[in-house]
């Protein structure tokens, strides 16, 4: 069963009065439970695919199922109750709010969404990446790995069914990176959530189930990881 | 030329990118601007240019010759004998209403045999002498009549009909003139002149002429130049002039916060390009002269519009000022509002030195950041966050500043340490604010979240985050709130001081004055008899016969009143600052040469209990002692006040200026009001109940503050509209947060309210801060700058409904100024903000 289908979509926007094509012709299933990797080149669409997975954009043409529903046929609170129940998002800068703690970040999603006991499941899910100890740290206060980790617990404390992930070793070094890519990794294995994760990086890509390779808007290549951990 | 298209591209440009901020910090400064130059234009016109309306037709006399009370005849029979060729032009000078023209204008008496002025041929009437023989007046061409019309003129409780003899074509303004005989008639004079204007020959200089005058002169006649009293009216009126300026210059004091704020924003967002810039050969000038002209833009942009806009709100402030004038000082007619260079350039220079002083500090900041130190906000804030215990230690540096400018005098009859006084507290307020925002937005984060959700708590922080901007914002708008709170718990506890003194010293049943009406420089006369034959109506206790001459002190106008000391002792429960009781004053009063004077009159001349004064009344002097101070709020140019009975000796003109009634206990007031009805028949007499009066008093005082609520609106309007504009700012500065927010879940209203919570803190610090600032700053209006300028001691009252008014309606505009930038955030692609990195 697909927690998320895209069916036949293409993104254009319009620059300049030109139009550009992000994405072509996609179609794509993704498995509750499984670990895709979109691997390609800046600029081939990774981050619009994400986005129009994460309901925030809709396709020009096609459609975007998650958990059954199609995208574009929602307004923007349903798309935003859609998004509070569903989706988790992991940034490559972090996107931490400088001003809020870290414990206070991590209970941001439910706080949005009006939820009660929102400071216990923070810490929860703060312990769960090993960085309950951080709570009351401000941002500034944590190094890039230590802010990664605040920010997937972010997206994970509102148990989402897909946890999105865009480039989030982009702006670490190769062994903390290693780190939050284990951390995804063990995610996706507890079955918690989905994760789909945009990479450059082929190495990071050998972690996932399942990779997409991309290039110029369109999937070259879909296949199962055989080296998977 | 490379350094205006660098100037054009990096600065100019991003000000075209962000129209509705950029025209909000010019605007800012454009009403800051047309304040200033729509007060000095509108107070040139009520009182700069300011000619008093006495010196009518007084072409160019050199000399004039006065005497309180008037000069008798013969003055001018001895100075005509003198072996000298000098022209002398008698006048005696008042003041008529014309009913038909709602108009009180001067009635100028003048010996048109002899000194006939420039006028209108009028056919028939070939013989000068036959025409002023007749009841026939000359009026001035810009009343509009012509020769031969008729004209109804109310003179003190008289109304008469004359004929327009002849129009003077060349005189400009609103005059009547007759000839004496026929003025001295009609405003009771004796004969007496209240001038003698002198037109000296040639030979010698004016002082050694005036110095012969005066040697020919009796001792209580005096010789001065003519036009002194245009000169004194305007030194009079100098300290009103002060205040007023001062009011219209805190609107520009708050558009400087602003443009402080929008500097300072410019450089926080420039941070990157600054460094680049640097990296790719700027030198640190070229940084500081880049965001100096940024603001000398807002600055002559806002200063041009502010001009314009100046103009037209002059226009509408000149009736207000006019009206004071006309109530608290003299008779003026105000002259047309009149764009000058001076004060054009005036407005040019003070929008541009405002917005390029209030930028020097960010602009500095800006040209000393290294290349690489174009870095994430946390840092520059957290710097703030450290600077905030050295601003308090200067904000205590300031307000010990402040209460030591506080006990020094006035200069040159200036509260000038006052203002210091004033600049200092609001310079320590802005120094102390980073702290108590802190303190401030620190604990309202927690119990805002648990009241209001995660919005408030977002919006709490955000304002925490962003310190400098808050304590920006929270600063202009605190200043301006502490103005107005200021201006208005001085003009609530002003009007308090008033009502209570009222109640005082308004002890009468009833009080009648001519319809003529009155002003500070203005006391029509009622009819001798008319008080006479009230006194002996049965319905009637007591009736107390005030007169009021307009004289000259010390070089500035006075008045001069006498009234029935028995009575005001025996009713009356006037305070004296001295404490004494009244009875015991009033009882010397009428024993001995003495008088009683109003506070502002001894603040005035420094005149103090137990001083004598000597005062020249119709032609003689005389030494008057000062018995006592009393509280008096009714004119500002100060009272000196004697006994009717001992004027009498020295004026014997019975006529009183008003009248004041005490029934007999048991006589109701309607009934007293109809006993005295037939006595004024075929009079135009104004009958005043002692509530009806008090009324009248407090319409008048509202009037003349008018002005200075108007002056404080258009400050908060300022600060409000910065504060829209801080916002819009503020959404595209943390639009990434905004946009974060929607990715994790948030709704557009979710964004929408933060904003809007940002506001509605700030518009909480805001008053919290100015509420406090503004109950300093009006100590220092109450008892050191309104004390030096006016002399009027006034009682501390906290006018609770007037502030809580204002203060909830300064806050709704707050939050309203804050809807568009809630929109602007609410709209924003998240997905644009968010990757935009």
């Amino acid at each position: 069963m697909s927690i998320l289908r895209l069916e036949q979509v293409s993104k254009d926007y319009q620059t300049n009065g030109a139009k550009v094509s992000a994405l072509r012709d996609i179609t794509l299933a993704v498995k509750r439970g499984e670990f895709v990797a979109l691997l390609g080149p800046s600029g081939c669409g990774k981050s619009t695919l994400l986005n129009l997975a994460g309901a925030m954009d809709f396709p020009t043409s096609g459609q975007v199922i998650l958990r059954g529903v199609a995208t574009s046929a929602l307004d923007d609170p349903a798309l935003t109750r859609l998004r509070r129940g569903t989706i988790g998002f992991v940034f490559q800068s972090f996107q931490l709010l400088p001003t809020l703690t870290v414990a206070e970040n991590v209970e941001l999603p439910l706080l949005l969404a009006g939820a009660k006991g929102s400071r216990a499941a923070a810490l929860r899910v703060l312990e769960q990446v090993e960085m309950d100890q951080f709570a009351s740290r401000m941002p500034y206060q944590l190094s890039g790995g230590q802010m990664q980790r605040v920010a997937i617990a972010r997206a994970l404390v509102h148990a989402p069914a897909i946890l999105l992930a865009d480039e989030p070793t982009g702006n670490l070094d190769s062994a903390t990176g290693d780190l939050i890519l284990a951390l995804l990794r063990r995610i996706a294995n507890s079955g918690q959530s989905t994760v789909m994760l945009a990479t450059h990086s082929a190495e990071a890509a050998t972690l996932a189930d399942i990779v997409v390779r991309m290039r110029d808007g369109r999937i070259q290549e879909i296949r199962e990881n055989p080296g998977k951990p | 030329m490379p350094y205006w298209k660098l100037f054009n591209r990096l600065i100019v440009r991003p000000l075209r990118r962000e129209p509705v901020r950029t025209l909000l910090a010019a605007f800012a400064v454009a009403l800051g601007v047309a304040v200033v130059v729509g007060i000095e234009l509108a107070g040139n016109a009520a009182v700069g240019s300011f000619r008093s309306s006495l010196d009518t037709l007084a072409d160019d006399a050199d000399l004039e010759i006065t005497a309180t009370g008037g000069l008798p005849a013969d003055v001018l029979a001895q100075l005509t004998a003198l072996p000298h060729s000098f022209r002398f032009e008698p006048r005696m000078e008042d003041f008529a209403f014309l009913p038909a023209r709602n108009r009180t204008v001067p009635w100028i008496g003048v010996d048109f045999i002899a000194n006939a002025p420039e006028q209108d041929a009028s056919p028939g009437d070939s013989d000068p002498a036959d025409r002023f023989r007749k009841e026939q007046v000359w009026v001035s061409a810009g009343l509009g009549y012509k020769s031969g019309d008729r004209i109804w003129v109310l003179i003190g409780d008289t109304l008469s009909v004359f004929i327009v003899g002849g129009v003077l074509s060349k005189q400009p303004g609103e005059v009547l003139a007759a000839d004496l005989s026929l003025t001295d008639h009609l405003f009771r004079r004796q004969g007496k002149l209240d001038r003698i204007l002198v037109h000296i020959p040639s030979g010698r200089s004016i002082a050694e002429w005036e110095k012969l005058l005066r040697s020919a002169l009796p001792p209580g006649a005096g010789v001065e130049r003519e036009g002194s009293r245009t000169d004194e009216n305007r030194r009079m009126l100098a300290a009103f002039r002060w205040n007023l300026r001062v009011l219209s210059y805190i609107a520009l004091i708050v558009g400087a916060f602003l443009i402080y704020n929008t500097i300072s924003v410019s450089v926080v967002r420039r941070r990157a390009e600054i460094g680049i810039l640097r990296a790719l050969g700027a030198t640190r000038t070229a940084v500081l002269l880049g965001f100096v002209g940024e603001a000398a833009c807002f600055g002559l942009a806002g200063a041009l519009a502010g001009i314009a806009l100046g103009r037209v709100l002059a226009a509408s402030a000149i009736g207000l000022i006019a009206s004071t004038v006309q109530s608290l000082y003299v008779s003026s007619t105000p002259a047309s509002v009149e764009l000058s260079w001076e004060v054009a350039l005036l407005g040019i220079g003070m929008g541009i030195g405002v917005a390029v002083l209030s930028a020097l500090s960010p602009a500095w900041e800006a040209s000393r950041a290294a290349p690489l130190e174009a870095m994430a906000r946390g840092r520059g804030e957290h710097r703030v966050q450290i600077r905030k215990l050295r601003g308090l230690l200067a904000a205590g540096l300031l307000a010990a500043g402040a209460w030591i400018a506080s006990m020094q005098g006035a200069v040159d009859g200036k509260p000038l340490f006052g203002y210091l006084a004033a600049l200092l507290l609001i310079a320590a307020s802005a120094f102390a604010i980073p702290a108590l925002v802190s303190v401030l937005a620190a604990s309202a984060a927690a119990w805002m979240r648990r009241l209001f959700g995660v919005e408030a708590l977002l919006a709490a922080r955000g304002l925490a985050g962003s310190l400098r901007r808050t304590s920006v914002l929270v600063g202009a708008l605190s200043t301006a709130i502490a103005m107005m709170a200021a201006v208005g718990i001085m003009v609530g506890s002003f009007r308090q001081t008033v009502v209570l003194w009222m109640e005082d010293r308004l002890q009468a049943d009833l009080y009648l004055r001519p319809a003529t009406p009155g002003g500070a420089d203005r006391h029509p006369v009622l009819s001798p008899e008319v008080a006479d034959r009230i006194a002996a109506l049965p319905e009637v206790a007591a009736v107390d016969r005030f007169r009021a001459y307009s004289i000259r002190y010390g070089g500035m106008p006075a008045t001069l009143g006498a009234g029935d000391a028995r009575i005001a002792g025996r009713y009356g429960r006037r305070a004296f600052l001295s404490g004494a009781k009244p009875q015991e004053v009033f009882e010397q009063l009428t024993s001995t040469d003495s008088v009683i004077i109003s506070e502002p009159f001894a603040n005035k001349h420094g005149v103090k209990a137990g001083d004598i004064l000597s005062l020249p009344i119709a032609g003689q002097p005389v030494r008057l002692r000062v018995l006592d101070v009393y509280y008096d709020y009714s004119s500002e140019r100060g009272y000196i006040l004697m006994d009717r009975s001992r004027l009498l000796k020295y004026l014997p003109d019975p006529a009183p200026s008003n009248i004041a009634v005490y029934l007999r206990r048991d006589v109701p007031l309607e009934r007293g009001r109809d006993a005295i009805e037939p006595v004024l028949k075929g009079r135009k007499v104004v009958v005043l109940s002692n509530r009806s009066l008090r009324e009248e008093a407090l319409r008048v005082f509202d009037r003349t503050f008018a002005i200075t609520y108007a002056l404080e609106a258009v400050a908060v309007l300022i600060a409000v509209m910065g504060v829209a504009g801080a916002l819009l700012a503020l959404v595209i500065d943390r639009r990434r947060e905004f946009g974060l927010v929607r990715f994790l879940g948030g709704a557009q209203a979710q964004v929408r309210r933060i904003i809007l919570f940002e506001a509605a803190l700030l518009g909480l610090f805001a008053n919290a801060v100015g509420i406090l600032l503004g109950f300093f700053l009006s100590l220092l209006l109450i008892f050191v700058i309104n004390k030096q300028s006016f002399g009027w001691t006034i009682q501390f009252h906290w006018p609770v409904s007037v502030l809580t008014g204002a203060l909830s309606l300064v806050y709704l505009a707050t939050v309203t100024a804050a809807l568009y930038p809630a929109r602007v955030a609410a709209q924003l692609n998240p997905i644009e903000v968010v990757h935009e990195e």
